[in-house]
């Protein structure tokens, strides 16, 4: 008998960037859990989530990967863009110097990843209203600017969190319609049948020539 | 999974458990048991002995030189207490076995070969069911003791009535995922569409509210009358419109063309007649028409309930002239409404007043061939929530002559003359309609009048009026509104007949159901986040405080397995990076498997030599830095950062460096150094010909090592190599007093 495992007919992959504190995994424990940390520790590295959501009538299972925002480990995480069919990229509300930093972050994302993957800017802790320090209309700007995808959410009530992620799949669901990305590229981030994640090193290309001394 | 070889199986089978002889494996049948969201294999069997059927669920293992060993899982008696239910059939077909308190849900692949195990199976069960009593299992329980979870099933029943708690272990069947078998890896998790519908049903009660709705049932044998007449003194007397019709006609057509090619205007004639009598209250539309020759159902619903009505199929059985031709039989049509399964059965059986038996055996044809092959294995009549059967049953008064019979008729006595009615005594007799009730009859009999009046029927056979067009019903939370005869139609020799019911029905609570589903769907979520691998590490900073030329020191990580599934971890490369570490770090273990609750020392080995030396003596600062990537297979990454401080030393400087230097390298500062590399030489304008450690080395070997025996054949002592390094850096010669190994 061989009966399909899981019943979905696609994996998207997802990265979760931005500064460190801006809520990340809160976003994807809310996400994946529907609950709110309130004293999430530092991400040491890359967290592992999924959850089988519904778009347009077809199951499509999220593999997100949630990146360490210290900045000592930017150089680290960069290898986890390859191959990422959505990136949130999330900044805090109530911290401009976060919001200042996403150009930053932009320009990885753009780097390394391809050009079909749908970027959506979430500005978190929305509920945090009287701390705010980045109005609403600058970061729509942002985004307008940069084609990204955008929406004020918050980790802790929810709000606007299952958007951002349903969204995000719904575009990069659109652009496969559409053909705009195309599934057999080994780095769309988009599998059409499912498989467990799991990589033997984060270099899936041949290694490149790397300095000696 | 692979496919069974049966051939090697049955011997297997038949030698591990020693079934003697009587008893026969009749059939055997591989499946996937669903237990909570994990699939596992397993073999179904069923196993005969003297006419009582067991089913035995066996679990087969499996070594690399084929079946190491097979175990019963359950053995259960197929009698009334076993029951097996199709819940769904699309991709696969799932199905459920009950027995007592156990449920349990395979999964079957969609071929013809399961078909016939399942409907084998059903037969099985149904004959077992009806001869209960006759059925010996005693041969069985020599197996139910083997049986792993046979018994202990059993035991929780009773259990259950102790403590009130382990009367949700059903619903709660996800606490008994066997994490193991996820652990060994051999089970994927669950079919994520048939556990999700598994679980909704469990929890039916959580999501639907019931909703009372008016059905009316009609029926009258129209003598192949054309409908000359309106029908609204049938089917509209009631102050409210019904909410589902359902209208049965018989005799509608007795023209040969009906017979032979059933066709007929009539059907056509009678339609148009009845939708011009429905309830001028209420709109309807028709849910479907069938007709076998004179035999028809018409089946409307108001329109407020079209959207809930799924599932429409029909069927026709005859059962007349040989037993198969359509002037006797029934038709029905089945459909669901909201979460309820509804039959009507329009039936004309076997005519004459001695043929009473003739009737019942048209009742059980009807029973056993009315099917709905849409469904798989097919549903029959009883397998639907609610059954209404109605038609001109046929049966008669006798053992009354039709003087007494009419001049009971006068007084209203019918319970008297019931007495003497077929229907009841086979009834009564539990030989016909089991399960099935019939209202009160508080109306005259509707056979056989003189047709276009209210007066028996005059021909000379005088026969005794009789009740021979009826309604019956089977099923729960069903209310009788009321049951009655229409005289003022007069157009036929039988008088139509109808009843109204209240009836509830389950209705899905959209947002409960939302909600329930969701909650469904989210634990299925945590159980798969929860089954990726998780582990604790002890520290992710591995801080080395001053690292030496040609030092070792060393730190250990502890990795522990505090998640449900082994781990397996290995140290990963960063991109565009040739290794996982740096030269100068050694893991070891650099991979590993970790078993749930245990946990792995990896030993972090920091040594800096010549290789490595020369790069971190030009580094901006004196720091040994790497970022590992802890990568965990199909789950996260943990970055551990490793730190020290290196002293550095002249070894790995560039001779033209060190030539140009006059103090012990440790006198000048890092920045000093970098001055120097680039060339600002600020302290000597004249540089060394030599460098002076190499002076220093070269000259305390002449000095002291000339007769030192096979000088430079041996290796250097590891600790002298040491001291030199010291004393070469911090530039006290004096005091070494060392031998000549280098
Ligand atoms: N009020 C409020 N607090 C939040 C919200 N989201 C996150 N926090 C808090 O912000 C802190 C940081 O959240 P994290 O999710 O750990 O941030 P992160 O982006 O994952 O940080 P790194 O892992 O270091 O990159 C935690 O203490 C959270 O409780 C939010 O929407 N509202
Ligand atoms: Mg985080």
């Amino acid at each position: 008998m061989s009966a399909p495992p899981y019943s979905y007919s696609y994996i998207f992959k997802y990265i979760i960037i931005g500064d460190m504190g801006v809520g990340k995994s809160c976003l994807l424990h809310q996400f994946t859990e529907k609950k709110f940390m309130s004293d999430c520790p530092h991400t040491i590295g890359v967290e592992f989530g999924t959850r089988i959501i519904d778009v347009c009538g077809q199951k499509i299972k999220l593999q997100i990967w949630d990146t360490a925002g210290q900045e000592r480990f930017r150089a680290v995480t960069r290898s986890y863009y390859r191959g990422a069919a959505g990136a949130l990229m999330v900044y805090d509300t109530t911290r401009r110097t976060t919001y200042n930093h996403l150009s930053s972050w932009l320009t990885d994302t753009r780097n390394l990843t391809n050009p079909s993957t749908v970027i959506f800017l979430i500005g978190n802790k929305s509920d945090l209203k009287d701390q705010r320090d980045v109005a609403y209309e600058e970061a729509k700007q942002f985004a307008d600017e940069n084609g990204l995808m955008f929406v004020e959410a918050s980790a802790k009530t929810g709000d606007n969190v299952e958007e951002a992620f349903v969204e995000t799949a719904k575009k990069i669901f659109q652009c496969i319609q559409d053909g705009r990305l195309d599934l057999n590229a080994t780095e769309s981030g988009v599998q059409h049948k499912p498989s467990q994640p799991g990589r033997q090193t984060l270099t899936d290309q041949s290694p490149k020539p790397s300095c000696s001394c | 999974m692979s496919t069974m070889d049966y051939s090697e199986l049955f011997p297997k089978i038949q030698a591990k458990f020693k079934f003697t002889a009587g008893e026969n494996i009749v059939s055997i049948y591989e499946v996937v048991l669903l237990e909570g969201w994990v699939k596992t294999s397993r073999i179904l069997s069923l196993i005969e002995n003297c006419g009582s059927y067991g089913f035995f669920v066996f679990n087969v293992f499996r070594g690399s030189a084929g079946i190491s060993d097979i175990l019963i899982d359950y053995a259960f008696p197929v009698n009334n207490e076993f029951k097996i239910d199709v819940v769904s059939e699309d991709a696969d077909i799932s199905v459920t076995v009950t027995f007592r308190k156990v449920k349990l849900l395979f999964e079957m692949m969609t071929s013809e070969k399961t078909k016939s195990f399942i409907s084998e199976l059903h037969k099985i069960s149904e004959i077992s069911a009806e001869k209960e009593n006759s059925l010996d299992f005693a041969w069985l329980s020599k197996y139910v003791n083997e049986a792993t979870y046979g018994r202990s099933a059993e035991d929780n029943s009773q259990n259950s009535e102790v403590n009130g708690q382990l009367e949700d272990l059903p619903t709660g069947s996800e606490l008994m995922v066997p994490r193991h078998s996820i652990a060994r890896g051999t089970t994927p998790i669950a079919g994520r569409e048939s556990a999700v519908r598994y679980q909704m049903t469990l929890k039916e009660k959580d999501y639907t509210y019931t909703q009372s709705i008016r059905i009316f049932v009609g029926t009258w044998n129209v003598n192949g009358q054309p409908p000359t007449v309106s029908l609204s003194d049938w089917l509209s007397v009631d102050p409210d419109p019904p909410d589902i019709y359902a209208i049965g006609f018989q005799e509608l057509d007795l023209s040969k063309e009906a017979f032979l090619f059933n066709d007929s205007p009539r059907e056509e004639e009678w339609l148009g007649a009845v939708i011009l009598s429905l309830h001028p209250k209420g709109k309807y539309s028709k849910v479907s028409l069938v007709r076998l020759v004179g035999m028809m159902l018409i089946v409307f619903v108001r329109e407020q309930h079209v959207a809930y009505i799924r599932n429409v199929a029909t069927d026709t059985v005859g059962t007349g002239i040989m037993g198969k031709l359509g002037n006797k039989g029934g038709v029905a049509v089945r459909f669901d409404i909201h979460n309820t399964s509804l039959c009507f059965v329009n039936a004309h059986l076997a005519a004459h007043v001695e043929e009473y038996e003739r009737r019942n055996q048209d009742y059980r044809d009807i029973c056993s061939r009315i099917s709905f092959p849409k469904f798989l294995p097919p549903k029959t009549i009883k397998d639907h929530d609610q059954v209404y059967w109605f038609g001109d049953l046929n049966y008669r008064i006798t053992e009354l002559d039709a003087p007494t019979v009419k001049r009971l008729i006068e007084t209203n006595s019918y319970d008297a003359i019931l007495v003497y009615d077929q229907l009841k005594q086979n009834f009564k007799a539990e030989r016909v309609f089991e399960k099935y009730k019939e209202g009160r009859i508080l109306f005259k009999p509707t056979y056989k009048y003189d047709t276009g009046s209210d007066e028996w029927d005059s021909s000379e056979k005088n026969r005794a009026p009789a009740w021979c067009d009826r309604v019956l019903w089977k099923g729960d939370k069903i209310k009788q509104i009321c049951y009655r005869s229409h005289a003022e139609l007069k157009i036929s020799d039988h008088k139509p007949v109808s009843a109204l019911f209240d009836s509830e029905i389950r209705v899905i609570d959209a947002i409960k159901y939302r909600k329930i589903h969701e909650e469904v769907m989210k634990k299925l979520d945590r159980l798969e986040n929860e089954f990726l691998p998780q582990v604790m590490v002890d520290t992710t900073e591995i801080i080395f405080d001053k690292v030496h030329f040609l030092e070792a020191q060393s730190k250990d990580l502890i990795i522990a397995n505090t998640g449900q599934v082994p781990v397996q971890f290995e140290f990963i490369k960063k991109l565009d990076d040739s290794s996982y570490c740096k030269d100068w770090l050694h893991i070891e273990p650099y991979m590993g498997f970790i078993m749930p609750g245990e946990k792995c020392d990896v030993k972090l080995e920091i040594y800096v030599d010549k290789r490595s030396a020369c790069e971190l003596n030009s580094s901006e600062d004196n720091k040994l830095y790497d970022i590992l990537v802890l990568h965990l297979e199909g789950g996260k990454d943990i970055f551990i950062t490793v730190t020290g401080t290196y002293v550095y030393s002249c070894f790995g400087m560039s001779l033209d460096l060190l030539s140009r230097i006059n103090v012990p390298i440790r006198e000048i500062t890092k920045a000093e150094l970098r001055n120097l590399e680039k060339n600002n030489d600020y302290r000597q304008s004249d540089p060394y010909a030599i460098p002076k450690e190499i002076w220093f080395l070269v000259d305390h070997l002449y000095r002291n090592g000339m007769k030192q025996h096979h000088l430079f054949e041996q290796p250097g002592l590891h600790a002298e190599v040491l001291l030199i390094r010291d004393w070469l850096d911090l530039g006290v010669p004096e005091h070494l007093r060392i031998l000549c190994h280098c």
